[in-house]
């Protein structure tokens, strides 16, 4: 098939207002008689509330109003555990959290004002090991834990700090490690650190009285925060309404909800009025969510001959003092942690713990680097010990069709290709000599594979809605949100080619608001190319029936007979026959103004098939439901004086069904990987003994650079179509980011013959290994 | 209380309110609604915020004082495509690279570039990458940016032979 539009690279649709300033984010918005908050957060990071008293607060100049956790003492939840509240109550659970806020004419006078709210505490034991906090019965972040409204698919431990258990067991876990001649084990920490999307989360809000209400956010999941504020305060979901503008980046950071039900509550103390509240770049560190943070111990058995007969894993997520954004990543890393390889054996609990840090939540890649780093690391180290190449015994073991996967689901052809990844790494990687250790630099080359299913409600579904104008012109809207992934261009793409139409035909949405927008699950997990694609096809088809119908009237054919070609839609046995489309736009009018047929709008949307929950018992079932496969690969140098580690060349090859666009792409794999770096060899959040977050600044908390990337970087597409993908198109955007990591500690253990278990990897690990 | 301060901001004359507390990014968004510049931290690690300041890239969230301010030069984002609207060439680079994807950082380093290429239209690539590692970009991974800066570079040279 010939595409006029797939495959080919255009200018972004939304690059003009970006490279010229005219694109809006939400803290560029003005609203008339805004006002602006600022949130107290507390001195201690566990700690009992005894009193606060906001009186001389409330007398500060320009303050509006003061507002604590007591004005609005109730609970939400965007994932279904609700065990979170917009401000604490009587309680604070870590250091971030919103205390008070303070309601003013200016951010000056906001600030102002928050020192002199006088805040009675009883500090409390702080907690910050999972493993320790998921032992400890004594000290409890949540001693209602009990109590808590959660869906079905949650398994919390009442009286104990863990919110959620998630359990994998399939086959026979015993027999399994009988049937082994080999085994190898290792534990692994993989630290909390922060998204970083370079615009900070702010929102802006403002209610009509106390039952309708109106948000600006910086948001993946506009959806999500209209259900979750309306449910609040018991309001019809249809009264909330939700506007994204432009979006700076979310890698996960922004999804679910975070800082709007706080907002929202603040906000409703002056109906009428608009309140603005930005986060400084600490409060996005300490104050919406982080990412990972993880210790595991993991074993995996293999017959001599290299078959993988069992896998055993025991996973404890640092999630922070609320789980309602974390639990699914405890059940996904739990069932992905085997990696991307068929075995019959496996044993998996996967806790997710309370500790006194930020709450944990989405972070591109959810759940699956933390698991890839084990499974990864693991298949290294049994290639080791029996003496084969980590690739064939790779290559041995991979999904493919037939195979079953953790869950118990069927791999299929259809669903990608590891074996073709896989060649396309070796080809680039090993085709020329490695570079000999010299004075100065020792050399190192690792693989590691990898494999990503979306995780999110079973219901989640992406929508569509084409209207015809009556030049013949279209806008297409969708509810996905643009945080710089590229998806609006993506979209004009699949649109034209399936409306056969000039791509400056094709208008897409720029903003998102619930009101107006289709709904859109949330944009999460790489689902939108995929989801929203498919949208579009079906959307674009119903459009085009109308035309078809209406021109049928007009010939006085019948529909099935017509065809359509962007201009005209034509009878297929005497093409001259036609109608334009911008005649069939609104119906068609004869020219005394009778006006027959429809108006050419339509909408429709697209989910997976057949996804549920995992069954609760083995923690098996469609959970996984549509995968993309790949594998990374790199070559380091280590420097023996100062163990800075430098990427000389990082391979990635996935297969992506099919290209949409070859520069987006590209621009998707090459940030993730060094996004990848950055969690491997720097990004660390460090806390204090009590909990206070120590290098919560982009000046202590270090990230990738332009003189940090890698000097090459390679990457090849294997395009195995999707059964159902959009012109077979499957999922990436967070991929990239998944096995880079264990691919790193992979060459860094090629380099200096030492297993690393500890991400990030700093350069005075290094040294100390070397020692 | 407040005074009065005065600034050339993209070849206007603009008479602002200070009270000699607010940095330059803050008096060119809230004063003067020139939201182009992003503040990404507030204390110029990231250079969202970056303008040409008197010729030189400067981090507008860390310029502040009356006797920094008063007087000065400043083109920013808004100012640098011609009055029909026409980019010019760093932006255009930008777009063809592919360089943009969140955008939020985006005006910052075509700013950083312009003061870069204007003032050493020949800059060696160890220029180029000291002046861009100035700046911080969560999406791009920078390879597409450092392609940008090249582009831009050849692209001006066009510009000026023409």
């Amino acid at each position: 098939m010939a595409f006029r539009y797939i495959g080919k690279s255009f200018e972004r649709t939304d690059g003009y207002a970006k490279v010229t300033g005219a694109a809006q984010y939400v803290a560029d918005l003005k609203l008339p008689r805004m006002l602006h908050a600022q949130i107290l957060r507390p001195e201690f990071a566990h700690a009992r509330i005894q009193s606060i008293d906001t009186s001389e607060a409330e007398r500060s100049e320009g303050v509006v109003r003061v507002v604590t956790g007591k004005d609005c003492p109730l609970f939400f939840s965007a994932a279904g555990f609700y065990d979170q509240r917009p401000l604490a109550v009587d309680k604070v659970r870590h250091g971030g959290e919103p205390v008070a806020a303070v309601i003013a004419d200016t951010l000056d006078h906001a600030k102002k004002a928050l020192p002199k709210i006088k805040v009675v505490v009883e500090p409390l034991p702080v907690l910050l090991d999972p493993a320790e906090a998921a032992r400890n019965k004594t000290v409890l972040i949540h001693e209602r834990l009990g109590e808590y409204r959660h869906l079905g698919s949650y398994f919390p431990e009442p009286g104990t700090n863990i919110f959620h258990h998630y359990r994998l067991r399939k086959g026979d876990i015993d027999a399994g490690f009988k049937e082994a001649e080999v085994s190898v084990e290792g534990e692994f920490e993989f630290s909390l650190s922060a998204h970083s999307a370079m615009e900070p989360h702010g929102a802006i809000c403002r209610w009509e009285g106390k039952d309708r209400v109106e948000i600006w956010a910086s948001t993946q999941a506009p959806f999500a925060v209209q259900q979750t504020v309306a449910e609040m305060f018991l309001l019809p979901h249809a009264h909330v309404r939700v506007h994204v503008l432009y979006l700076g980046g979310g890698f996960g950071g922004k999804s679910d909800v975070t800082i709007e039900p706080m907002v929202a509550c603040v906000a409703r103390a002056v109906p009428g009025v608009a309140v603005r509240y930005i986060c400084s770049r600490k409060e996005v560190m300490t104050s919406t969510v982080l990412g990972r943070g993880m210790k595991a111990r993991a074993r995996l058995g293999a017959r001599k001959d290299g078959t993988f007969t069992a896998f055993q894993a025991e996973l404890y997520f640092s999630d922070g003092a609320y789980g309602d954004a974390a639990a699914n990543i405890v059940t996904v890393a739990g069932h992905n942690c085997v990696g991307p390889y068929a075995i019959e054996h496996c044993h998996v609990d996967s806790y997710g713990v309370y500790t006194n840090t930020p709450p944990v939540g989405a972070y591109r890649g959810y759940g699956h680097p933390e698991g890839c780093f084990i499974s990864e690391r693991l298949v290294d180290m049994m290639a080791r010990k029996l003496s084969v190449s980590p690739l064939d015994l790779r290559r041995k073991n991979f999904l493919c069709e037939g195979r079953k996967n953790s869950l118990g689901e069927t791999i299929r052809d259809h669903n990608g290709d590891l074996f073709k990844c896989l060649l396309n790494v070796e080809k680039e990687l090993f085709t020329r000599p490695k570079p000999e250790e010299d004075e100065r630099y020792l050399y190192g080359r690792g693989v590691a594979s990898m494999m990503k299913s979306p995780k999110g409600a079973p219901n989640a579904s992406s929508c569509c809605q084409i209207k015809f104008c009556s030049d013949g012109s279209v806008h297409v809207n969708l509810g996905g949100i643009e945080m710089g992934q590229g998806s609006q261009q993506a979209m004009r793409q699949i649109a034209a080619e399936a409306l056969r139409l000039p791509l400056d035909r094709v208008s897409v949405f720029r903003e998102v608001d619930t009101q107006h927008s289709p709904w859109e699950w949330q944009t999460v997990a790489s689902m939108f190319t995929y989801r929203g694609g498919n949208a579009i096809l079906k959307t674009a088809e119903k459009a085009i029936r109308v035309l078809k119908e209406n021109a049928a009237v007009v010939l006085r054919v019948l529909a099935d007979d017509l065809d359509y070609d962007g201009e005209c839609v034509f009878l297929k046995t005497d093409p001259d026959r036609k109608v334009a489309v911008k005649d069939l736009a609104r119906g068609y009018m004869y020219e005394n103004g009778l006006t027959v047929g429809e108006v050419a709008e339509a909408t429709a949307g697209d989910r997976i098939p057949g996804y549920v929950e995992p069954d609760p018992k083995f923690g098996m079932g469609t959970a996984g439901g549509t995968w993309t496969f790949g594998c990374q690969g790199c070559e380091l140098r280590v420097d023996k004086k100062t163990g800075e580690v430098t990427i000389e060349e990082f391979i990635s090859s996935f297969d992506v069904g099919r290209v949409i666009s070859p520069q987006m792409i590209r621009g998707q794999i090459v940030g993730g990987v060094v996004m990848g770096i950055g969690q491997t060899l720097k990004e660390k959040i460090e806390f204090s003994e009590q909990g206070k977050m120590t290098n919560a600044t982009w000046i202590r908390y270090k990230m990738p650079r332009i003189q940090d990337i890698p000097k090459r970087q390679t990457v090849v597409f294997v395009e195995t179509p999707e059964k159902r993908g959009p012109f077979g198109a499957r999922c990436i955007a967070e991929h990239p980011m998944v096995a880079v990591a264990p691919t790193i500690l992979n060459a860094l253990y090629d380099a200096t013959g030492h297993e690393f278990f500890r991400l990030p990897v700093l350069p005075k690990d290094i040294l100390e290994a070397l020692r | 209380m407040s005074e009065w301060i005065t600034l050339t901001v993209n070849g206007v004359r603009r008479t602002v309110s200070y009270t000699g507390k607010e940095s330059l990014l803050e008096i060119l968004r809230n004063a003067l609604d020139l939201t182009g510049a992003k503040e990404g931290c507030g204390y110029g690690a990231c250079g969202s915020c970056t303008v040409v300041v008197n010729g030189e890239a400067v981090k507008a969230c860390t310029l502040r004082g009356r006797e920094k301010l008063e007087g000065i030069e400043v083109l920013t984002i808004e100012g640098l495509a011609d009055p029909e609207g026409n980019l010019h060439p760093i932006q255009e680079a930008f777009l063809r690279a592919g360089a943009v994807q969140c955008g939020f950082c985006t005006p910052g380093f075509i700013m950083r570039l312009y003061a870069l290429l204007k003032n050493k239209p020949e800059a060696t690539e160890e220029e180029i990458r000291k002046a861009l590692s100035e700046n911080l970009c969560r999406c791009t991974g920078y390879e597409a940016i450092w392609q940008a800066a090249h582009l831009a570079q050849e692209l001006m040279k066009e510009t000026r032979l023409t």
